[in-house]
């Protein structure tokens, strides 16, 4: 038997996760026994869980991993963990909109999200759901709510600054895991953001009283002595604070812009309708006969051959840089067109890394794999000439996120590579399909390999060693 | 401008006496931030009182809205 904290499970003394052998649970510490028999007793769970806004868990009788446990839980299983920085606007704003749905719901079952933190969704079947089952806690009564800070950083500030300024920026809650600081956001948003009344309160306003009272050194006192004579922040004051931010966020939109990758297909530039239809034949065979439950495909663009392989297999991930092409594939999954497929913003040339404490709390892209199945179409060109990392190296990167691999080879004299190579020098001299396939030899054994009709593209089946 | 002054006065005293009347909850294990909680309590009033309008301007455009149909 192997027990193992979950790495990103040790802020809260209230319970954690933990794995055993294959199995994840979650140990429900005695401290926190009354919040957790209320979220179990007032009706909240079968509310949330029937909403899907909470991941649904069952009481299991096992030993606990570590001291007294009042309950231990086996919560569902979630196919792939993603993190706020790989997210487009649309899915965190989602989320952020599911996380204040909660809180409204908690609030009528005399509950309170305790925590607002982004790490706490994941995306389920094309919608958010909280995971953290702990998160909720009997409404201190009178008390302002103590996630409010939490709530802004981590969803509204990036909100705002992918919609006022650039969708780029949310790249900082790879850098600001506690979400993006307001004095940051309030000074790298527009001064016409102050028009809106929504940031204006909540962000700069409530920045200007962060730095107010950053240096309040009795202020942790001064609110403890006020603790015996009652409520104070009312309940109309608490729904009203959760439906300004509803409003708030509702109103940071972002449309997908015209992109290269976003309209890839559409110019028809690199494939003709042959092509095209025969590398989907191509694909939905070799999947299909491979049956995997998990595929990633890597460079998804709006996710076409993702949701080919949705038809197969239970969980898609589908990793794309350009956040345009992320945002239309995520409107297709929480439209319930494709809600398998979950698409994700993803620089292959710089994945996720690991992040956080002992850099474990969040892991890296190849941390959370294998996948049975990766796809690799139309991708190697962009890894090999446009950000030169030698074909042996692919081979290698490639070998650790699957274990089997379904890859496009795109040769030099494609249209696509003379475009990458217009204004270079060629100083790819291995870039050939013998080279490919040297390069692939240490990794994997071909077990397919076939000419795209109408190209001079090939596409292979691949089998890790 | 004694008037303005007094006012001024007034609202200082009243932001000092709620920021006293602050509590972190007891199982809070991240933390909320002094100048969160304050700012909370100081909008707090106008938060309802928005949510207040907001419902009674539904009420209402809900009753015309209903008589109409």
């Amino acid at each position: 038997m192997t027990d193992e904290r979950v790495a990103g499970s040790f802020r809260d003394p209230a319970g954690f996760v933990f794995r055993r052998d294959a199995a994840l649970y979650r140990q429900v510490n005695p401290r926190f026994a009354q919040h957790y028999d209320q979220l179990m007793t007032s009706g909240l769970y079968e509310t949330l869980t029937g909403a899907g806004l909470l991941v649904r868990h069952e009481e299991v009788d096992v030993a606990p991993h570590a001291g007294d446990a009042h309950r231990v839980l086996r919560p569902e299983i979630i196919d792939f963990i993603s993190y706020p920085y790989e997210w487009c606007p649309g899915q965190l704003r989602d989320a952020a909109l599911a996380t204040l749905r909660a809180q409204q719901l908690a609030f009528d079952h005399g509950m309170s999200l305790r925590d607002a933190s982004a790490f706490n969704v994941q995306f389920v079947a094309g919608k958010p759901v909280l995971i953290d089952t702990l998160s909720l806690e009997i409404l201190p009564q009178g008390e302002p709510w103590v996630a409010y800070r939490q709530f802004c950083q981590h969803f509204l500030a990036p909100l705002a600054l992918a919609s006022s300024v650039d969708v780029r920026l949310l790249r900082l809650l790879a850098v600001h895991l506690d979400g993006v600081p307001l004095d940051l956001a309030a000074a790298l948003l527009p001064g016409r953001s102050r028009m809106q009344p929504g940031l204006a309160v909540h962000l700069h306003a409530h920045a200007r009283s962060q730095r107010r009272h950053a240096d309040d050194a009795g202020a942790e006192e001064q609110t403890k002595s006020g603790a015996k004579s009652g409520g104070r922040f009312s309940e109309q004051a608490f729904r009203g604070l959760i439906d300004s931010l509803t409003a708030a966020v509702r109103k940071q939109g972002w449309e997908p812009g015209q992109s290269a990758w976003r309209d890839y297909y559409a110019a028809k530039e690199s494939y003709s309708d042959e092509a095209m239809a025969h590398k989907e034949e191509l694909v939905a065979k070799f999947v299909g006969e491979l049956q995997p439950r998990s595929v990633w495909d890597l460079g998804a663009n709006t996710g076409r051959f993702s949701s080919l392989a949705a038809r197969t297999a239970a969980s898609v991930v589908a990793l794309e840089m350009d956040p345009s092409a992320v945002e239309v594939s995520w409107r297709q999954a929480a439209a319930g067109e494709t809600p398998t497929v979950l698409p994700l913003v993803m620089d292959f040339a710089n994945p996720s890394p690991g992040l956080g404490w002992a850099h474990a709390e969040r892991q890296s892209l190849s941390d959370r794999g294998p996948a049975d199945v990766a796809l690799a179409l139309a991708l190697i060109h962009h890894l090999a000439i446009a950000n030169n990392v030698p074909l042996a190296d692919v081979a290698a990167w490639f070998a650790t996120l699957c274990q089997w691999l379904v890859l496009e080879w795109v040769p030099k004299d494609d249209p696509m590579v003379r475009r990458l190579l217009a204004s270079r020098h060629d100083v790819f001299d291995g870039y050939s399909e013998q080279g490919l396939e040297d390069a692939l030899a240490d990794w994997f054994e071909v077990v397919r390999r076939e000419r795209v009709r109408g190209s001079q593209r090939t596409l292979y089946l691949l089998r890790r060693r | 401008m004694r008037r303005l002054a007094s006012y001024f006065t007034w609202l200082v005293w009243l932001t000092v006496c709620l920021s006293l009347l602050v509590l972190p909850a007891a199982n809070a294990y991240i933390d909320p931030g002094s100048g969160s909680l304050i700012f909370q309590v100081v909008v707090g009033a106008a938060m309802a009182l928005s949510l207040g309008v907001k419902v009674f301007w539904r009420r209402i455009t809900g009753f015309f809205s209903r008589r109409s149909r």
